[in-house]
């Protein structure tokens, strides 16, 4: 073999070699967080995790059940506020606003917000709402939230429509059917499995944020469903009991890990599942 | 044809009935089209109710330290008169986690993305690509305690130890690996944001990487080029604005990441030249002190929190600049 | 075919010196004039991109649907001027229907599919609605392939069975014409002599423009044809005419396959 192709067969060999272990490499890690993950929340999991409020410190007993309560109403109420104004924004994107100057700022500035800091978006809220409200509640929590939902939702709302054939528009409006019905019972019916992804995706996204409700929901140690107290959440609570030298509120924190990632996983799986089956109809 | 007269006044009839029907849709249409159009100006509300807010939090830091603030190193939120608060250690250690996170995840990551696209067999592609894309959506909390329970340890036990053995006494490098070895420290902290924005660089290059005409590949091997010379002679040239674009995308990620860097990085505002020794970002000093504080000190906070939302606008607005040049790329 | 000896028919459609330009630059349309015959079947034919699909969609602006687009001159529906800003474009879409090149079932059942758009425009009991659904689907010759199948969706429909869906719905909807943008270049032969068929019937109640590519399909199903190049009308006549004596060279080079 010519000694000048040897070498460049040589050097694209540890090339490629590089790649495969940058591959195990990167797997490694997930293998060993999720790894560690499970052996310290499957450790101290116990079904009072989902019926008993989480205990004061030195306790031996006590759940989760008022944070997970407390993470389920500010995720579906980040998710009621922040995908109707979502999926409007990305169908002004493109049905009506779709050859206009205004739709490729707004998808611009909607990229930024996209992978803005959520800290940020916490210190906005907090100026928003916390500060005029007079105190931290779960309302500024949800709205926090409902602040990092909605540029995941403009954005998957907007790239499923432009999906849609632009035939299938035509062909309703050759009906003579007023636009607003043309997106309504024909553009969103199509892209609608695209639509439940996004909404998945933003709900995967929100339910694991924690840097945000840190200064607008805070948290609560009791039981409380009112939207204008602070609110117990998974995040916070995983947050304040993790560093605790008490060993019970410790492996609640492990346990709570646990039940967000698989939460977060699940949607993730599930989000992925649809658009792989909608792409290969 | 006397069919005709009465088909037509039957048309008529018809034709004003569906002017009728229609009408009653006009109203429900206008009022559609016009909350769509609130609902896309609310995109731009929140980027300006943002800038609005942080800068009026930000107001009284503003015009007590001025330009000062950038330089100070020292943070002394209870001194007497008042209160002393310079950013500069935040954001020294916002800048030195993201570059040290960077320098490790991108190559990494490209990797990744060149043997998804190059080297793996089909079957095993989606799987791969779905382990990686799951890594991105672990929330940032849980590898900010892996990082503190986990890694932290095993950090400070083995690895920096050797690092600063081999390098001790070496002029600057000596420096930049000196002191005891801890848990919560900068390289710590960066490695952990390394791990997070891993997912980001490698999904993004490899949708870049896809870009990449088959033909042009195909040309490239027919003339009888190996694996690696295709990779670096035909796919790194074509989409170098995309990897670079996809780059600055994880930077400015690994810029406002919080949680992750909160638990391991170990809240001292005091510039170290040595990346194992603790430090803080800008936005882990937020996380750990913003519920606590008051007056000058929460508005200083707020002003950390404006510069870095400053930094990664222009960040992610070059990244996404570069990313829509390569989109017209491949559109002509 | 209708025995035009008899009578002139009535004019439905008359298109007065019309331009039609997409943005800026020379124009797509150049002053186009003719006029079609209440139930005849027109056939624009003419190689690709000569402007015949583009003059379909000025009959029922469809191009308003997209910016920078716009026709000058006259096009006149009933005598009344269908390009004036005071037009209702969905009223004017109701009045004249399109089916287009490809099969464009909505994503719902097939029932859904027609009465969706009946109940767009009239209020009417489910015992109607199904009446009308039938006769629509009757008139598409597709009552039978799918009259056990109604609540599935209309995508899992042929080809065929989709295009003569969307004539069916676009009949439902009582239209006064009808436009057909190459309603078969998508369709398998025999789908095509379905819906050549269906053209033939629907032609007794509707005025009738089609935009073929294929000539014999022209000579088939129309009395009139224009055929058109480079945005210009280059001839109209009776298709009888226009196929054994055309008037001019370019139509003869055409239909002869000398060019195109």
């Amino acid at each position: 073999m010519n000694p000048l192709y040897a070498r460049r067969r040589r050097k694209s060999a540890i090339a490629m070699m590089l790649c495969v272990g940058a591959t195990v490499f990167g797997l490694t890690w997930l293998v060993l967080i999720l790894a560690t993950l499970f052996w310290n929340g499957l450790a101290g999991f116990t079904l009072d995790v989902f019926t008993q409020m989480t205990p004061p410190p030195n306790a031996q007993d006590g759940g989760l059940l008022n944070a997970i309560v407390g993470s389920l109403i500010l995720t579906g109420l980040g998710i009621a506020v922040g995908a109707p104004i979502g999926v409007l924004a990305g169908t002004f994107m493109a049905e009506y606003g779709r050859y206009s100057k205004l739709t490729s700022i707004i998808r611009f500035i909607n990229d930024i917000l996209l992978s803005a800091p959520s800290i940020i978006i916490g210190l906005f809220v907090y100026g928003a709402v916390v500060v005029p409200m007079g105190g931290f509640s779960g309302l500024a929590g949800a709205i926090a939230l409902a602040v990092i939902a909605l540029p995941v939702v403009v954005r998957t709302t907007e790239d499923m429509l432009l999906l849609v054939p632009i035939q299938l528009r035509e062909a309703a409006a050759a009906l003579g059917m007023p636009r607003s019905y043309v997106i309504k019972r024909v553009t969103w019916q199509a892209a609608r499995t695209g639509l439940v992804t996004g909404l998945l995706l933003a709900v995967a996204r929100i339910s694991g944020e924690t840097a945000p409700l840190l200064f607008t929901a805070l948290s609560n140690q009791f039981w409380s469903v009112d939207l204008l107290k602070t609110m117990a959440n998974l995040p916070v609570t995983i947050n304040n009991f993790i560093n605790n030298p008490d060993p019970n509120w410790k492996r609640l924190a492990w346990s709570g890990a646990l039940i967000i990632t698989m939460a977060v996983l699940a949607l993730n799986i599930l989000a992925r599942s649809l658009s792989a089956r909608s792409q290969s109809k | 044809m006397t069919s005709h007269s009465i088909s037509d006044s039957a048309d008529m009839a018809a034709s004003r009935s569906r002017a009728d029907a229609l009408a009653s849709f006009k109203t429900g249409d206008t009022i559609f089209q016009w909350m769509t159009y609130l609902a896309a100006a609310c995109v731009l509300l929140v980027l300006g109710g943002i800038i609005v807010s942080l800068f009026f939090g930000a107001w009284p830091a503003i015009s007590t330290f001025g330009l000062d603030f950038l330089t100070t190193q020292r943070w002394a939120p209870n001194a007497r008169p008042q209160a002393v608060l310079g950013g500069l250690g935040p954001i020294y250690g916002t800048l030195v986690t993201s570059v040290i996170a960077l320098i490790i995840a991108a190559p990494v990551g490209l990797g990744i993305a060149v043997f998804l696209t190059e080297l793996c067999p089909q079957w095993l592609r989606r799987p791969i690509g779905v382990a990686v894309e799951l890594l991105a959506g672990i929330p940032s909390i849980i590898y900010g305690i892996w990082g503190f329970f986990v890694l932290g340890p095993w950090l400070a036990d083995t690895i920096e130890p050797a690092i600063a053995n081999a390098f001790e006494g070496v002029p600057i490098l000596g420096a930049l690996f000196d002191g005891p070895a801890s848990n919560l420290s900068i390289f710590n902290a960066s490695l952990v944001l390394a791990i997070m924005i891993l997912p980001f660089v490698t999904a993004i290059a490899r949708d870049v990487f896809s870009t990449v005409p088959p033909v042009l590949k195909e040309a490239a091997y027919g003339l009888g080029c190996t694996r690696w010379e295709v990779v670096r002679h035909v796919v790194l040239p074509f989409t170098r604005v995309g990897v670079i674009g996809g780059i600055m995308l994880a930077l400015g990620r690994a810029l406002g990441e919080t949680m992750a860097v909160t638990f391991v990085i170990g809240n001292s505002f005091r510039i170290s030249g040595s990346i194992f020794a603790p430090g803080t970002t800008i936005s882990a000093a937020i996380a750990s002190e913003f519920a606590e504080s008051r007056d000058l000190h929460q508005s200083a906070l707020i002003l950390l929190g404006l510069l870095l939302f400053v930094l990664t606008f222009f960040v992610l607005a070059a990244a996404r600049l570069m990313l829509m040049r390569l989109e017209r790329k491949q559109g002509a | 075919m209708n025995d035009l000896s008899i009578t002139e028919p009535a004019t439905k459609i008359a298109v007065r010196n019309l331009h039609f330009y997409y943005g800026g630059g020379k124009p797509a349309l150049k002053n186009i004039n003719l006029s079609l015959g209440a139930n005849q079947v027109t056939a624009f034919i003419g190689p690709s991109g000569c402007g015949k699909s583009t003059l379909l969609r000025v009959l029922n602006r469809m191009y308003d649907l997209y910016p920078n687009q716009r026709a000058e001159g006259e096009v006149l529906l009933d005598g009344e001027n269908i390009l004036s800003p005071k037009q209702d474009l969905n009223l004017l879409r109701a009045r004249i229907g399109m089916v287009f090149q490809k099969p464009t079932p909505f994503p719902m059942t097939i029932y859904e599919n027609i009465a969706f758009c009946i109940r767009l425009y009239e209020k009417l009991p489910k015992s109607e609605l199904d009446g009308r659904v039938e006769k629509a689907l009757r008139s598409a010759a597709l009552w039978d392939e799918v009259k056990d199948k109604l609540n599935v969706s209309g995508l899992s429909l042929s080809g065929g069975q989709q295009q003569r869906l969307c004539i069916a719905r676009t009949v439902a909807i009582k239209p006064e014409v009808i436009l057909f943008d190459e309603p078969c270049s998508a369709l398998d032969p025999i789908s095509t002599a379905k819906i050549e068929e269906l053209i033939d019937e629907l032609s007794e109640s509707y005025t009738i423009a089609i935009v073929t590519h294929n000539m014999q399909q022209a000579a088939r199903v129309s009395d009139m044809t224009a055929f058109m190049y480079l945005g210009e009308l280059i001839e109209f006549n009776e298709t009888t005419k226009m196929f054994t004596s055309p008037a001019q060279q370019r139509t003869q080079d055409y239909i002869t396959g000398r060019f195109g």
